[in-house]
């Protein structure tokens, strides 16, 4: 018996089950639930995959944190392809101050190149651009990218020849 | 041009990260390549055609044709197939008895169809469709599922064998996902196999996979575990298949790894080494 309300065809019990592993939709009636919960984590893992493929700069600045941030972030939001996804994502952490170093600096090379609404694929800009994310700063002219300025934190690791000593100087020259 | 002969030997899934290693392998006489990722608009990718023209068979596998949608195939994706066929020159051209994309949304991997007679039905209806505009036949590969549709009606012999009759469609079975089905759905593998259309196969994949929270995932990440390799010498003893090809995806192991991996192949089916 199908419970008032359910699809019945194959393509709308088809969307309901897509809707379901990727948008948050309800679970469909009749599925075990811990199967389906395992592809749904399996789907989240591989989309992490693509996407630290067309952002490598994003994963590695997160470190070990990037499959729990991105998959935390992707939970119930159907994916919309690796580059997409992963500039959503950086967005969505440079909004909160999130975002590491090296996704800002990914992040401005990619705004000065591609001009991106959030909605449609992201297009090739024609005329020169900047990118700005956090300190990260990108100029594009006639398809070539220069990163002007990129400042980072001072690093706070003791034996860093880069790190501020006990009087708040560099150690280094 | 002239299409390179059927899949024979020992093959392996060609990817950029290892096109390296691929070209070095001097028995080779097979690959895949994943037919979304070539451009049809250009020549064909370089590496591809040194290979075609030293005489290895390319096969284009697509894998977001979406054949078990129960809307109508998208014509521009069959049409991309045929062009990548046409391109290599290839034999045949391989997708998955599966759905990857319905009411507008992209699941992101293939997915299982219940095996009713109203998915046969639509399945059927998109293999024709691939079929009337395809250069060249097609096989198709049974997936790897971590579920199953509460309403299924036949199991999965049936379902396979009713699809394969009624399209007269090659198979591809991947040794692999039937060993990772039998395991998440506690059935025996060997039932499946003896009720199969084994000489109706034009090639096997085998890959490996891991176990991860209680459930065993066909990774293509992962080396090939003994029990997938003891299944495909099963295969090969009861019917072997003209061709094997090894996919691997990613977590790209040193050379001497996967050229023993592939001779582990090449012995579990008694076929020639090709490294």
């Amino acid at each position: 018996m199908t419970p008032a309300g359910e699809p019945t065809s194959l393509a709308a019990r088809q969307a309901a089950l897509v809707a379901s592993l990727v948008a948050g939709g309800p679970p469909p009636s009749g599925f075990a639930p811990g199967p389906l919960a395992a592809a749904r984590a399996a789907l989240l893992r591989k989309r992490a995959g693509e996407v630290a493929r067309h952002w490598p700069l994003l994963a590695t600045g997160l470190g070990p944190a990037w499959p729990t941030v991105f998959i935390e972030w992707a939970a119930g939001r159907p994916g919309a392809g690796g580059l997409r996804d992963g500039w959503d994502l950086a967005r969505a952490l440079h909004a909160r101050a999130a975002l590491p170093a090296l996704g800002a600096e990914e992040l401005a090379v990619r705004e000065s190149d591609l001009y991106y609404d959030g909605q449609r694929a992201p297009r090739r800009r024609r005329l020169p651009a900047l990118g700005r994310a956090g300190d990260a700063l990108a100029l594009q002219v006639a398809g070539r990218i220069h990163l002007l300025r990129r400042r980072r934190a001072p690093c706070k690791h003791p034996r860093c020849p880069a790190a501020p000593g006990p009087d708040g100087r560099r150690r280094a020259k | 041009m002239r299409r390179m002969s059927t899949p024979h030997g020992v093959g392996i899934g060609w990817r950029p990260e290892i096109s390296g290693f691929v070209a070095g392998l001097p028995g080779l006489r097979f690959v895949e390549v994943i037919a979304e990722s070539v451009p049809t608009a250009g020549p064909a990718p370089h590496e591809l055609v040194e290979l075609r023209d030293r005489g290895v068979a390319v096969v284009p596998h697509g894998v977001r044709l979406s054949l078990g949608s129960a809307e109508p195939v998208d014509p521009d994706r069959v049409a991309h197939l045929a062009a990548v066929a046409q391109l290599l020159a290839a034999p045949l051209v391989s997708e998955h008895i599966a759905f990857v994309r319905a009411g507008g949304l992209e699941a992101g991997h293939l997915l299982p169809l219940p095996r009713t007679h109203e998915a046969i039905d639509a399945v059927c209806a998109n293999i024709s469709r691939a079929q009337a505009d395809l250069p060249v036949p097609i096989a198709l590969e049974p997936i790897a599922a971590l579920f199953d549709w509460p309403d299924d009606d036949l199991d999965e012999a049936a379902f396979l064998t009713e699809i394969l009759e009624r399209t007269s469609a090659l198979l591809l079975l991947d040794v692999a996902n039937v060993y990772a089905n039998a395991r998440n759905r506690g059935t025996d593998p060997l039932a499946l196999l003896d009720r199969l259309p084994l000489e109706r196969v034009a090639y096997l994949h085998v890959a490996g996979g891991a176990e991860g929270g209680g459930f065993y995932h066909d990774t293509h990440a992962d080396p090939i575990g003994q029990e997938v390799l003891e299944l495909l010498t099963e295969v090969c003893a009861r019917h072997r298949p003209p061709a094997v090809l090894l996919e691997r995806d990613g977590r790209y192991p040193p050379a001497a790894e996967l050229r023993a991996e592939l001779d582990a192949v090449a012995t579990a089916c008694g076929f020639p080494e090709v490294t």
